[in-house]
C-alpha cells in the first residue's frame, strides 16, 4: 500500500523537541510541512477563489465527504474526474472519511460492526456507511489523501469498554478499508490512531497502524472538549510510537497555541475549521487572541486587523470599515476569512 | 468632474467621456456605462482584491446613502471621503439617496424631509442634514436629496407633494454645495421627479435649468418605487419618458438613469441621449441564481435565452462555462455545474463568482453600444438586443424577479449559519468555552 502517491521528505529537525519540518509531495502539489488545512467543507472555501486560496498559500485543503457524497453527489464528480477538476482547484485536497461528520450530525446514528447507519437528513431515507462505502467515495472524489473510517466515540466519552471496541473495531475497519482501496498510486490512505484518553488503547492502536504499509498516520479522537493536560501527553504518546519518516496528521486541532504545542509534539498536519467559521461572526484572529470587530471600541478605529499581516485584507481595510460590515455584507465574512487563513497559515 | 461629448448621432445616442476628478486626473469614465452597486460601500460580493480582477481600470462606483448612512462616524474620523473608507480609493463614487431598485414603506413624510430606509431603520432627513453626510462622504459625483421614489401610478396628490419638496431641496443643496469647502471637487446632479405627471416633471426640469451652471448633470427618478409591479410597465410607456425628460434638458449635461432596468429598456434610453446606469441589474440577477448570457455579436443569434436560471437542476452536469467564449475570470475557471452546486448549498462563492460573470458582462453591454454609435449602427445593436428580450420571455422583463424575498431576508439568509457548519464547529468551541 505504500507508494508513490506520497513522498515526505523531512528537511529539518529541532534537537531540543521532536518538530520537523519537511516537504510532502502528493500527486497535485509539494506541500511543506508543518502546515495548517483550512476546511472547504462543499467544495468551496467560504466565498473565496481557488486564486485566493493559492495567494495565501495555501497548499492542501480538506473537503468533507459526507457532505460531498450527498452533493454534488459522487455520479457527478465521477463525470467530471473528481473535485480537483470540478471545482478548479490545482493544488492538494485530503478528504475525511465521514464518520465524524455523522456521529456528531447525527445523534440517531447506530454503530455496529459493518458500518454507520443513520438517516439522511436530506431525504430520511435509511444509510449505511461502511468502510467500503467511505473509501469508494473517497475514491471519486479523487484527493490526494484520504481518510479510513473510524469508530467515533465522543471525546469526553468514559465508558472504557465503549472506547476499546472503538479502538479495536477501527483497526478491523482499517483493513476494509485498505482492500477496498481502488487508486492506491493516486491516493494515500491514513490510518486513524484511537483509544481517546487511555493510554493502553492509545498504544495498542498506533502499534497496529504502525504494521500497516501506509503513506502516514492520523491521530483522531483529541479535536475538543479535554483539558490540555490531557489531550497534549495523548498526542506525545501517539507521536513517539509512529514513523518519524512518514507524516502525522493531528485532526480537528487547530487554535493556535495547540499548533505550536503540537507542532513540537512533532505533528505535521492540522485541520480546523474554526478561521472561517468565526470569520461569519466578525471574529479576526491575531495574536493576543481574537478581536470581535463588532463591538463598538473599533468604530472609529483606522488600524488595519494587525499592522503586521501582509494579507490583502490588512493591505486594504481598516477596523472601523469591517467593523461597519461584520454580519451584514457577505464582504466582510470573505475578508475576516482572508485575514484568518493568512493568519493559520 | 468634466463631461465632454464625443461623438453624437442624429437620433440622440451619444458617446461621452467623465474626466477631471481632482484626486486621480487620469482617471477616464466612457459613457454610456453602467455604475456597480455597492452595498455598506463595497460592490455587493466582491471585496477590493477580487474586484479587481473583474476590472483592472478605475470604475463608477454607485452608493445609496440607505446602504451606507452607517459608515459615517467612521469615514468622519477618517476623514478622506467614503472612496478610502471603504478601500476603494482609485474609482469613482456617485453617491445617491435610495436604491432605486429597493422597496420601502409608504408614507412616513414630513415637510421638507425625506425619509432615509436604512438597516437601522427609519431616519427622517431633511437637505441641510443630507449635504452634511455628503460633505463627510466627499463622493465625486451625487444627486441632490429628491423625493422620487414613485412609481407611475403614483397619485396626483403625492407627485405634486414630491416635486415641490424636491425643488425646495435643490435650492438647499445648490446653496450649502456653492458655499461648502469640502465639496469643492464634487459634482453636483440634479433630479428631476414626478416622471408619471408631464406638467409636474417640466416644472422640476425649469427648476434644474435654473441652475445650468453650477450643476454637471441630471438624473431621473419617479419612474419606481422599488416594486415588482412598478418595473412591469410596458417598455414603451418607459421610453417616452426617457425620450420626453432627456429632449428637454440641457444637452451638454451628463444624464443619469437611476432604477433596475432591463437591457431592452437600457437601449432604448441610451438612443434618447442617456448616459450612465445605476448597476442593480446584474446583482438582482446574481441574487436570483441567474446569469445574463446576452448575445451581443449582431451577425449571429439563433433565438438561444439571454438569461440562464443555474438553480436548475439541469445544469448539474454541465461542465461548460457559463458563457463560452466569455473572458470573465469566472468563465475562464468554473463551470456551470460548480455553479448550481455552490447555490444547491447556498455557498457565498456562487455569488462571487455570479456577480464576476455578471459585471463583467453587463460592462459588455456599453463596450458594445459604444463601438456601435462610434460606426453609427447603433439602430442595428438596438434591435438586436431589444429582440431577444421579446424572443426568451425571460422572468426578467423589467430586472425585478418573482421570488418575494426582499433584500433583508437575503441578508438574514446570508449571515445565518448552515446546520452543518455549527455541529462541525462544535467540538472546537468546546474547546475554548
Ligand atoms: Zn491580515
Ligand atoms: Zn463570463
Amino acid at each position: 500500500m505504500r507508494s508513490g502517491a506520497l513522498s515526505f521528505n523531512i528537511k529539518k529537525e529541532c534537537n531540543v523537541t521532536k518538530a520537523r519540518s519537511g516537504v510532502m509531495k502528493l500527486p497535485h502539489y509539494e506541500v511543506k510541512t508543518p502546515v495548517f488545512m483550512p476546511v472547504g467543507t462543499q467544495g468551496t472555501m467560504k466565498g473565496l477563489l481557488p486564486d485566493q486560496l493559492e495567494e495565501l498559500d495555501c497548499e492542501i485543503i480538506l473537503g468533507n465527504t459526507y457532505h460531498l457524497g450527498n452533493r454534488p453527489g459522487t455520479d457527478i464528480l465521477e463525470k467530471v474526474g473528481g473535485l480537483h477538476k470540478f471545482m478548479g482547484w490545482n493544488r492538494a485536497l485530503l478528504t475525511d472519511s465521514g464518520g465524524f461528520q455523522m456521529v456528531s450530525l447525527l445523534k440517531l446514528a447506530e454503530i455496529t460492526e459493518e458500518g454507520v447507519k443513520f438517516k439522511s437528513p436530506y431525504d430520511n431515507s435509511e444509510i449505511m456507511l461502511t468502510p467500503e462505502k467511505s473509501i469508494e467515495i473517497q475514491n471519486c472524489i479523487g484527493a490526494d489523501i484520504i481518510m479510513q473510517l473510524d469508530d467515533v466515540v465522543q471525546t469526553t466519552f468514559q465508558d472504557y469498554n465503549r472506547i476499546k471496541e472503538a479502538t479495536e473495531r477501527t483497526s478491523r475497519w482499517l483493513d476494509r478499508c485498505i482492500s477496498a482501496h481502488q487508486r492506491p498510486t493516486e491516493q494515500s490512505i491514513f490510518p486513524i490512531v484511537q483509544g481517546l484518553l487511555n493510554k493502553e488503547l492509545r498504544e495498542q492502536s498506533a502499534g497496529e497502524h504502525m504494521k500497516k504499509d501506509v503513506n502516514g498516520f492520523a491521530i483522531g479522537g483529541l479535536s475538543g472538549g479535554e483539558a490540555k493536560d490531557d489531550f497534549w501527553p495523548m498526542v506525545s504518546l501517539s507521536t513517539g510510537i509512529l514513523d518519524k519518516n512518514r507524516p502525522r496528521y493531528l485532526m480537528g486541532v487547530g487554535l493556535a497555541i495547540d499548533l505550536v504545542v503540537c507542532v513540537a509534539l512533532g505533528v505535521d498536519m492540522f485541520d480546523c475549521v474554526f478561521p472561517t467559521r468565526t470569520a461569519r461572526f466578525g471574529c479576526a484572529l491575531v495574536n493576543t487572541g481574537q478581536l470581535n470587530l463588532k463591538q463598538k471600541q473599533y468604530e472609529t478605529d483606522l488600524n488595519p486587523i494587525d499592522k503586521d499581516c501582509t494579507c490583502q485584507t490588512c493591505k486594504n481595510y481598516t477596523r472601523a470599515y469591517l467593523h461597519c460590515i461584520v454580519t451584514v455584507e457577505s464582504v466582510a465574512c470573505h475578508l475576516i476569512s482572508v485575514h484568518n487563513i493568512a493568519f493559520q497559515v | 468632474m468634466r463631461f465632454t461629448i464625443k461623438q453624437t448621432s442624429c437620433s440622440g445616442e451619444r458617446i461621452g467621456l467623465l474626466s477631471g476628478f481632482i484626486k486621480s486626473p487620469n482617471t477616464t469614465i466612457e459613457t454610456p456605462t453602467a455604475a456597480l452597486l455597492t452595498q455598506g460601500g463595497s460592490v455587493a460580493h466582491l471585496t477590493a482584491d477580487v474586484l479587481s480582477k473583474v476590472f483592472s481600470n478605475p470604475q463608477l462606483l454607485w452608493m445609496p446613502l440607505s446602504s451606507m448612512a452607517h459608515l459615517e462616524t467612521g469615514a468622519k474620523a477618517q476623514g478622506q471621503g467614503v472612496a478610502k473608507f471603504v478601500a476603494l480609493p482609485e474609482h469613482v463614487v456617485c453617491s445617491t439617496f435610495h436604491n432605486m431598485n429597493e422597496e420601502t414603506p409608504q408614507g412616513h413624510f414630513e415637510s421638507e424631509k425625506v425619509p432615509l430606509w436604512t438597516r437601522n431603520g427609519k431616519k427622517m432627513i431633511t437637505a441641510d442634514r443630507y449635504m452634511d453626510m455628503m460633505e463627510v462622504f466627499k463622493p465625486d459625483i451625487f444627486l441632490a436629496i429628491a423625493d422620487g421614489h414613485t412609481s407611475l401610478d403614483e397619485g396626483h396628490k403625492r407627485i405634486v407633494k414630491s416635486v415641490s419638496r424636491t425643488c425646495n431641496m435643490l435650492d438647499v443643496c445648490v446653496k450649502r454645495y456653492k458655499e461648502s469647502k469640502q465639496l469643492q471637487n464634487s459634482s453636483l446632479i440634479g433630479v428631476v421627479v414626478g416622471a408619471g405627471l408631464p406638467s409636474k416633471c417640466a416644472e422640476c426640469i425649469q427648476q434644474i435649468k435654473k441652475y445650468k451652471n453650477t450643476l454637471s448633470g441630471v438624473a431621473l427618478q419617479g419612474i419606481t418605487d422599488g416594486t415588482k409591479e412598478s418595473y412591469k410597465e410596458p417598455i414603451e410607456k418607459i421610453e417616452n419618458i426617457f425620450k420626453r425628460v432627456g429632449d428637454a434638458v440641457p444637452k451638454d449635461l451628463v444624464r443619469i438613469a437611476e432604477g433596475c432596468w432591463n437591457p431592452a429598456i437600457i437601449v432604448a434610453a441610451i438612443e434618447h441621449g442617456w448616459d450612465v446606469f445605476g448597476g442593480s441589474y446584474p446583482l438582482e440577477l446574481t441574487n436570483a441564481g441567474h446569469a445574463l448570457v446576452l448575445n451581443y455579436d449582431v451577425n449571429r443569434y439563433s433565438g438561444e435565452a439571454c438569461v440562464l436560471d443555474l438553480n436548475d437542476t439541469s445544469y448539474r452536469d454541465d461542465f461548460t462555462p457559463v458563457l463560452p467564449g466569455c473572458k470573465c475570470l469566472t468563465c475562464r475557471k468554473h463551470t456551470r455545474a460548480y455553479i448550481q452546486h455552490l447555490l444547491n448549498t447556498k455557498e457565498m462563492l456562487a455569488s462571487v463568482l455570479l456577480s464576476i460573470h455578471n459585471l463583467h458582462h453587463y460592462d459588455q453591454l456599453f463596450y458594445h453600444a459604444r463601438q456601435h454609435i462610434a460606426s453609427n449602427t447603433f439602430s442595428v445593436f438596438k434591435s438586436h438586443i431589444t429582440k431577444q428580450y421579446d424572443v426568451a420571455k425571460t422572468p426578467y422583463m423589467n430586472g425585478k424577479h418573482d421570488s418575494e424575498m426582499t433584500d433583508i431576508e437575503h441578508l438574514k439568509k446570508k449571515v445565518k449559519i448552515s446546520n452543518e457548519e455549527i455541529i462541525n464547529g462544535h467540538n472546537i468551541m468546546n474547546g475554548i468555552a
